[in-house]
This record gives C-alpha cells, structure tokens and sequence, in this order.
C-alpha cells in the first residue's frame, strides 16, 4: 500500500503574508496575530504548535476563509484569496469536535460535498466508496455518528474532507477527543493519507509528540506571533528562542558567565566553572545568553568531593519510570534535570550522593537569554 | 525524539532564525470576507419583510399617537382632573398581581413534577397546557357561570352572591390564563439543574428544605424574574379578559378599544395604546437583556443526573394538597366549558339541547370555524420557517449588534401589546400604498382590502405567532455545534444550502413545537384581530367575544370548545406530517 508512488504535487502553495488579526472585545481591542509570515510549500506537512490562546486555531480560520484577517494576505498558488467566501475555497478542514452531520448516515456524511459539485452519480458511487475503503469504514456506511466510536468518527470526518481532493486540508486538533492509543494509530494514517494524496496540510495541536512524529515543518507560535518555523530536529535541537527550548521538550538552562564567538556557529563560554566550546544560535553572544543542555545529554559520575561548586552537585531526587531513571541534581547554578536511559538498576544512584555533572558539548545550544525567566524550577 | 520526517519539496530550508520579521512595508487593510450572495440576498428579504410586518405598523401608531387629539390624551396621561392616571395605575396592578399569583402557581406546579413523586404527572401537564389552546373567554366565561353573582358554586353551593367583575376576577381569570408560561419556564430550568448541586449540598449536611432554600430558590431568582416580567406583559397587554370580566375596571388596554370602538376616536386610542406600548417594551428589555443573562441555570447545560425525588414528608403532602385544588380547578373550568356548550344557559335553564352546536355549526358560526382556520393554517408554516430563518441569522450568520437588533425585531411581534399590533395595522395598511400613479400593493385591512381583509389578518396572525419559534430556534441553534455549519461551509455548501440540509433537520424538533405553538397562538388571539376584523372575515375569537357580549354563553362555550378541538387536531396532525420518517430521525442531537 504505501509502495504507491508519492505524486507530484505542484498545487497547495500557500502563503500568509503579514497576516494580523485584531479582535474587538468588551475593553478596546486583542491582538490575537502579530504580523505573521509563513510560505507553505505544495505537498508539506506543517504544524501549528503553541500554548493555549497563542493564536492557532484563529491563524487555521483565517486560512479557511471563517474568519477575516485584519491585515495581511493570505495567497494560494498566487492568487489572494483573502475574499474569497469559504465554501469556495480549494480547501477542506477536519474538527475537533468531529462536526459530522447527526442527522446523516457515514455514506451520506461523506457524500455531502461531491453532491453539492453535482458530481455523476456514478462517479459519486465510486469516490466515495473509494473514500469509505481506505478509512476502512466500508461496514458501517449505513450508520449514524452516534452510533460510533470517537475514533471511527474521526475517520469518517477525515474521509468526508479526503474525498473533495482539496488542495489544502486543514486540520483543528483533530485527535485530541481520542485515547493515547487511538491517537498514535490515527497519526502515522493522517500522515500516510496525505502523502499518498499529495495535499497541503496545515496542522494544529498542542501535543508536541502529534508535531514532532508528523511534521515536515514545526511552527511554534506564541501570543501570535511565530517564534519559529523549522524541522522537528532544528526545532529540538537549535531552537530559536528560550521559549521555543522550553515549549518544546524539557530543557535545563545553565547560566553562563562569558561567552565570545568562535567561529560560524560556535562560541567558547565558560559554565559549570569551566570553558567549553558550543554550537550557538546567530547572535547569541550579542548580549546575554544561556545555554541549553536536554535532561538526556546531561552525565552524572558520583564523586567523593563534599562541596557543591563547580562541577560538583548534589542528588537531591531520584524517580525510577522503567525504561528511563530521572535525576534532580543540586549545583551552584541551580538545579539540573538529568535523565539516563535503559539504567542498570544497581547502579542508580540514591539522594545525597554527590556526582559530577557533565554533558555532551556539540549536543548544547548557546542561546539568546531573552524573553523567558523560567531558568530552573 | 522519534521518526523525523524531511521536509517536502519546495518546503524553505530550514533557519535557525525565527522567521517572524518585520515585513518591509505595513500590511494593507483587507477586503471583508462577507457572506455569499444567497445569505445576503435572505437577510435583506428578512429584514424587509420585518419592516412591513412589524416596523411600517409601529411608526403608524406612533404617528397617530402624536397626532393633537393623541397628543391631548398623552398630556392629560398624567394629570388628576381625567380618569387617564387611574387607568394607567389599574394597569400597573393588575400587571403586578397578575405577575405574582402566576408566578406562584407556576412554580408551584413546576417543583411538584419535577421534583416530587406522585402518579399523574402527565395528565397534570397536559391539564396545566390547556390555557395555551384554548381561546381567551373560555376562563372568564366558566368563571363567571361558576363564580358569579348567580353562580353555580358561588351562589348555587354556597348561597353567596359576590361579584366576579373587576380585580379580583381579572386577577384569578388571567393568572389562570397565563401561568403556563411561567410553568414551562420553570419546568425547563428545574430540569437543567445540576443535581449535583443538590447531592453536593446533601453531603455537607443539609436538609431537603434547607436546600432548598439555600441553593434551589437562589439559583432560580433569574427564572422568577423572568416569568414575572413576562407575566406581567401579557396581563397589561390582555384585551380580551378586561372587556370579559373587567366590569368597570378598565385598564390601557380597554380603555383604547373603546377609544376607538366607541368614541370612534382614533388618535386617542393610539394614544392610549402608545402609553402601553412603553412599559410593555421596558419589562420586555429588562426581561430579555438583563434577566437572562445573569441566569445562572441556562450555562450549566445538561443535567448530569436524575434529581432524587421527594417521596414523603410534610411539604410533599402541602405541595400536592394544593396541586390538588389547581387541577380541580382546571377541570372545573373546561368542564364547564364543555358541558356549557349542550346546556340552554348553564345555572339558568339547565336543560340539555344541540341548539348551540346547531348555530355554530350551521350558521354564521361555521363561515367563522373556516375561515379562520384557513387563515391560521397559511399563516402556521410563514410564520414557522422565518422563525427559524431569524433565529438562524442572529445565531449563526450575524455578530454583535447586527444579531442583537435582528433578533429584538423579530421579538418585537410578541413584545409589542396586541391593541398596538391592531392599531398600527387599522391605520397603517387601510388604504393601496400608491406613489407617483404607481400601486405598490393593495389596501390589506379594513373593508375594502384584498381578500375582504384576509391578507391583513393572516400577517397579523404571522409577525404574533414568529416569535415563539424564533426563540426555540435560538435555544436549539445555541445548543449545535457551529463547526457543523461550518463543515458544511467548507466542504462547498452556500448558506442557504446549509441552512436546508443541515440546520433545519437539526432543529426540527424546535420547528415543530414552533408550528403548533404559531398555530395555537394564532386561533386564540383576539386583541390584535378585533381592530381589522371585516364583514368578510369573521374571526371565532371576535364572534366569541359578541357571544359573550351579548350573554349568550351556551354559544360562547360551544364555540370554546370547537376551537379547542380545532387547535389540539391540527397539532397532532402537524406532528404527524412533518414527522421525520427516515432511520436517522431517531438518532437526534446525540453526545
Ligand atoms: N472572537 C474572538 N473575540 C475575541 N478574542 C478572541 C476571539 N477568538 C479568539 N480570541 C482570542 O484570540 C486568542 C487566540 O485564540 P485561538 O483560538 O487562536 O487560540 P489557540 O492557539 O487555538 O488556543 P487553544 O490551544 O486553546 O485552542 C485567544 O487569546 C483568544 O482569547
Ligand atoms: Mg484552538
């Protein structure tokens, strides 16, 4: 099944220009979108990430025609569409909430749009058993949505938008009514059914596995603006910003006290009482900075020095979760999250012992200390 | 961090800059999205269409009101060397008692069904829903034979000889009339009330009537405020019952009748009717805008369980004990009602004869049944489709101000007194709309109009009935996910095509109870109709009211009574027509 050829898609750009949505509420005016510029290749898969009310559902809505941008443009393979009325935009969107229509059968949910195109009624027949097939749904065309599951629900909405062949789909936390099951089965057949069909996806959650399992690009937003558009592995490993270190996995950020350029790309800072050589993000040196080690690049070996300074910390807790051993460790420069995978359980190390803290330095990241105060816990 | 997926074609590379720069030159200001054109096109009919019904005929008698005659009355309005001020206060109690003894007695009945455990509950709401079908004199009319001077339980059981005319009676007759209201409001919030709320009380300790008091009746001031102001409403706008039972009690209402009906002075009935209109508008905005919103019972939505019912104890016994005398009550009346109608004059000459039925069904009694029935049943299905075409707009294809001034226009049809409905439609739509040598349409009242007058009446009867399914569509429509709507949108359906596919079947039940409440409300109106009424079209409601006039109450209770009948069959036929046959029907709104 997945040996079909990938098509060649050549329809699905879309653009978002210095898009600005300002909403009027009770006491003057929000801003929900700041100026937001992103270029969506045709066939890309990009999802919205960010906190709750940082303006990706208004963003999804702007893009689907439901809401109106106060400033910007939104174009589609070089066209403005921005007014374009939404029944007449190329595009299909997949809710949240499912919306299925109640008061129809799965057959005549997913049916819906190819009859308002006055499709044949042969043609009809087929694209949508077709649809029905690959969702897998063939046995239950005859049934209400109410008498599904959540997730057999899901698939119908997602054959429903899938059988227009739109040029964009559109995609509101689509998984996030599911269990953690369903939900990691229903990822990798969204993926592999827009892949096979070649269709734009715009794509926004909140569970940041959903985004890093998916994704060809990740756009991490906060109150609405981007704080970066990047490839799952660019955005864990050279984030852009404290916030997008901190949003995006966990993250330990250590103080440091110097910090000059090195080269493209790489700066000499002293942390942790020593001087190493990291990768660093452009201009992190500029002003002041903190560099980034995930809890899994950080080594701990026990030690018998007695004081805390330097390199040497202190367990303060130890929690055992199977397949990984997390430690926090007490240092000069605040506590440190460590975690070890596949640990040999004798050697797990108790609180109290004193360790020496160390880490991978090409797996650090020197960044620009703005924005986020949230260091250490 | 598993399974990264590169980045597809053209996809931009990816920077470890973030990309949100500040674009060269500011973003220019965007084109409205708007409507498609069918939504467009359907507000701008609706909104029409709201002018000619409502609009046009309220500015008239506004118009009238201010005229020097009207002008003479609205400055005297207040001055004590008239009769004017008295009138005005007459109808602010009656409004206040009417208010408060409805009020009770719907609660009353309310808490009972749904919170206490008794055999009969269906019969006690379907007797309790009586006054909603039946015509305004049959109440009145039954009061009279039972508890008049001569009544048969007044007089005939006790030997008492009291006078039913004035407040007392008006009071007893229209709180009877319009406590339904006040019932199905209640009943609907007692039954959305979390019961958790109840359990979360009992298990800190307390006992049935303390919570009562302290978490049922708080929770409930919105809804006894609600049902009072709408009580009240009806009770200063009420024709019918003054005229019945109002002896020289005269109030707004009556007092522009005659006014007009007597004194042949218009202007001076619009005036009085514009002094109505006021307070009416007033309790109406207050009750709508300000009441509903600090509701608390309407956000908590579904209930998440079934409310413990009380099975014993003294306030169940007190409780039912009084529920006892209402249905009694009740029966007594529309017994009377009916057995009246085969009686020669029930307390009278009690002797059994068909004479009454003979004169309504063979006389000119019958011309009345049809026509208007005929009337009502057009009127039935306008009225019920722009309801839910209004509730539609103001819920889901209009924002903020727009919605809120659509949906008070629709509104208005019920807010506004049915003596200002009469007036405006007397005056406004008496004469062709002629410009320039150009007819625009037809005189529609009055003797000479299209249709002997027909048209008028069957718009009356359409912008008075909307507003009920109006406000169930709203309800409805609020409770339906809008991305359905949007679903729809975005798989290529216009808005009035989803408006036909989706949002109507959805709100079929709505719809439904929208039509037998037009049709109902439209067979038992009078105040509006009696001013347009022609030779030509008779009207049950105003033939009852010359019955009643005249003291023929055999008549007057036969012809009660086939109304009642008229409006319970064609409900149930509605039902049964636009019941819903497909396999879906029963799946409803569910999760
Ligand atoms: N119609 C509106 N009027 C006023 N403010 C609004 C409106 N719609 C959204 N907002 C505000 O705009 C901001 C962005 O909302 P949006 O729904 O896009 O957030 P989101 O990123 O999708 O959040 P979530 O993850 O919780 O769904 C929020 O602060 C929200 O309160
Ligand atoms: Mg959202």
């Amino acid at each position: 099944m997945s040996s079909l050829p990938t098509p060649r898609t050549t329809t699905g750009h879309l653009q978002l220009t210095g898009l600005e949505k300002v909403f009027a509420t009770k006491k003057g005016s929000f801003r929900a979108l700041d100026r937001i510029d992103l270029d969506i290749a045709p066939g890309e898969f990009i999802t919205l990430l960010g906190p709750s009310g940082c303006g990706k559902t208004t963003t999804l809505r702007i893009i689907a025609g439901f809401e109106t941008p106060t400033g910007g443009d939104v174009v589609l393979d070089g066209d403005s569409i921005v007014t374009v009325t939404p029944e007449k935009r190329p595009m299909a969107m997949v809710f949240q909430s499912y919306a299925l229509f109640p008061h129809m059968s799965v057959w005549d949910n997913v049916a819906y749009g190819l009859k308002l195109k006055k499709l044949p009624a042969a043609d009809l027949k087929e694209q949508v058993e077709s649809a029905l097939t690959s969702m897998g749904l063939t046995q239950m065309k005859d049934r209400a949505p109410s008498q599904m599951s959540g997730g057999q629900q899901q698939r119908v909405a997602l054959a429903r938008a899938m059988v227009m062949r739109p040029k964009v789909l559109l995609f509101d936390e689509p998984l996030s009514n599911l269990d953690a099951k369903l939900r990691v089965a229903m990822r990798s057949e969204i993926r592999r059914l827009q892949k096979r069909l070649g269709i734009t996806a715009v794509y926004v959650t909140h569970d940041q596995d959903e985004a890093m399992s998916m994704s060809d690009r990740i756009v991490v937003m906060n109150e609405g603006k981007v704080e970066q558009a990047a490839s799952p592995a660019e955005v864990y490993r050279h984030p852009a910003s404290v916030f997008v270190a901190d949003f995006i996995g966990r993250a330990n950020f250590l103080k440091v006290a110097q910090a000059r350029p090195e080269g493209e790309g790489s700066a000499r800072v002293a942390v942790l009482g020593a001087e190493v050589t990291t990768p660093a993000a452009p201009g992190a040196t500029a002003g002041p900075c903190v560099l980034l080690v995930r809890p899994e690049s950080v080594r701990l070996a026990p030690t018998d020095r007695a004081a805390i300074g330097g390199r040497v910390g202190r367990i303060l807790s130890t929690v055992f979760f199977g397949e990984s051993v997390e430690y926090v460790v007490e240092s000069a420069e605040g506590n440190i999250t460590a975690v070890e995978a596949d640990p040999e359980v004798d050697k797990i190390l108790e609180p109290g012992q004193m360790v020496e803290i160390g880490f991978g330095h090409e797996r650090s990241w020197l960044l620009p200390a703005g924005g986020k105060e949230a260091y250490q816990d | 961090m598993s399974a990264i997926a590169p980045p597809v074609g053209t996809a931009r590379p990816p920077t470890t800059a973030p990309t949100a720069q500040t674009p060269a030159t500011a973003p220019k200001p965007p084109k409205k999205v708007g409507h498609d054109l069918s939504t467009k096109v359907l507000i701008g009919l609706v909104i029409a269409l709201l002018l000619l019904l409502i609009g046009y005929p309220l500015a008239r008698v506004l118009w009238n009101a201010f005229t020097a005659d009207g002008r003479q009355v609205l400055s005297h309005i207040f001055s004590s060397d008239t009769s004017n001020p008295k009138v005005v206060l007459r109808t602010l109690i009656l409004g206040l008692t009417v208010g408060s003894l409805g009020t009770v007695i719907g609660f009353l009945i309310a808490y009972a069904q749904v919170r206490l455990h008794y055999r009969g509950k269906k019969i006690v709401h379907l007797l309790a829903l009586m006054p909603i079908v039946s015509p305004p004199f049959a109440v009145a009319t039954a009061t009279i034979t039972l508890f008049g001077r001569r009544g048969l339980i007044s007089h005939g059981l006790f030997g008492l000889s009291i006078s039913p005319y004035g407040l007392g009676g008006l009071t007893f007759v229209l709180a009877l009339s319009f406590f339904p209201v006040a019932y199905m409001n209640f009943k609907g919030m007692l039954e959305h009330l979390d019961p958790a709320l109840d359990e979360a009380a009992q298990s800190l300790g307390a006992r049935k009537w303390h919570i009562f008091w302290t978490v049922t009746l708080p929770m409930l001031v919105p809804g006894i405020a609600g049902s009072f102001l709408l009580l009240f409403v009806e009770a200063i706008a009420d024709l019918a019952n003054p005229l019945a039972i109002g002896g020289d009690y005269t109030v707004l209402a009556s007092r522009a009748y005659i006014a007009i009906t007597g004194e042949y002075n218009l202007s001076q009935g619009a005036a009085y009717s514009v002094v109505l209109l006021f307070p009416a508008l007033l309790v109406f905005l207050v009750q709508r805008y300000w009441v509903s919103r600090k509701s608390v019972v309407a956000v908590t939505g579904k209930p998440a369980g079934k409310p413990q019912l009380v099975r014993s104890g003294v306030g169940r016994t007190v409780l039912l004990i009084v529920l006892g005398v209402f249905v009694a009550l009740i029966v007594l009346m529309y017994g009377t009602v009916i057995v009246g109608g085969f009686i020669q004059s029930l307390g009278i000459n009690n002797t059994w004869t068909l004479d009454n039925y003979r004169f309504i069904l063979q006389g000119i009694g019958s011309e009345a049944m049809w026509k208007t029935t005929a009337m009502a049943l057009v009127a039935t299905p306008v009225a019920g489709v722009l309801g839910m075409l209004i509730a539609w707009m103001v819920v889901r294809k209009l924002r903020g101000s727009a919605a809120g001034a659509m949906d008070f226009i629709g509104m208005l049809g019920l807010a506004v007194p049915g003596v200002v409905v009469g007036i405006g439609y007397m005056t406004a739509y008496n004469k062709a709309f002629v410009h320039d040598g150009w007819q625009f349409f037809p005189a529609l009242t009055g003797g000479r109009a299209i249709i002997g007058g027909a048209l008028g009446i069957v718009l009356v009867y359409i912008i008075r009935s909307m507003p009920s399914g109006q406000r169930s569509g709203v309800a409805a429509l609020q409770q339906i996910d809008p991305a359905i709507d949007e679903a729809s949108t975005s798989l290529g359906a216009s808005g009035l095509t989803t408006f036909r596919l989706i949002t109507l079947p959805l709100i079929r039940p709505a719809f439904l109870s929208g039509l037998s409440y037009s049709f109902a409300r439209s067979m038992t109106t009078l105040s509006p109709i009696i001013f347009i009424t022609t030779p030509k079209t008779k009207i049950m409601t105003s033939q009852i009211f010359a019955e009643v006039d005249a003291g023929r109450f055999g008549h007057a209770f036969a012809y009660c009574t086939i109304l009642i009948i008229i409006v319970m069959a064609v409900i149930g036929l509605i039902n049964l027509v636009v019941r819903d046959r497909s396999p879906m029907a029963n799946v409803g709104l569910g999760s």
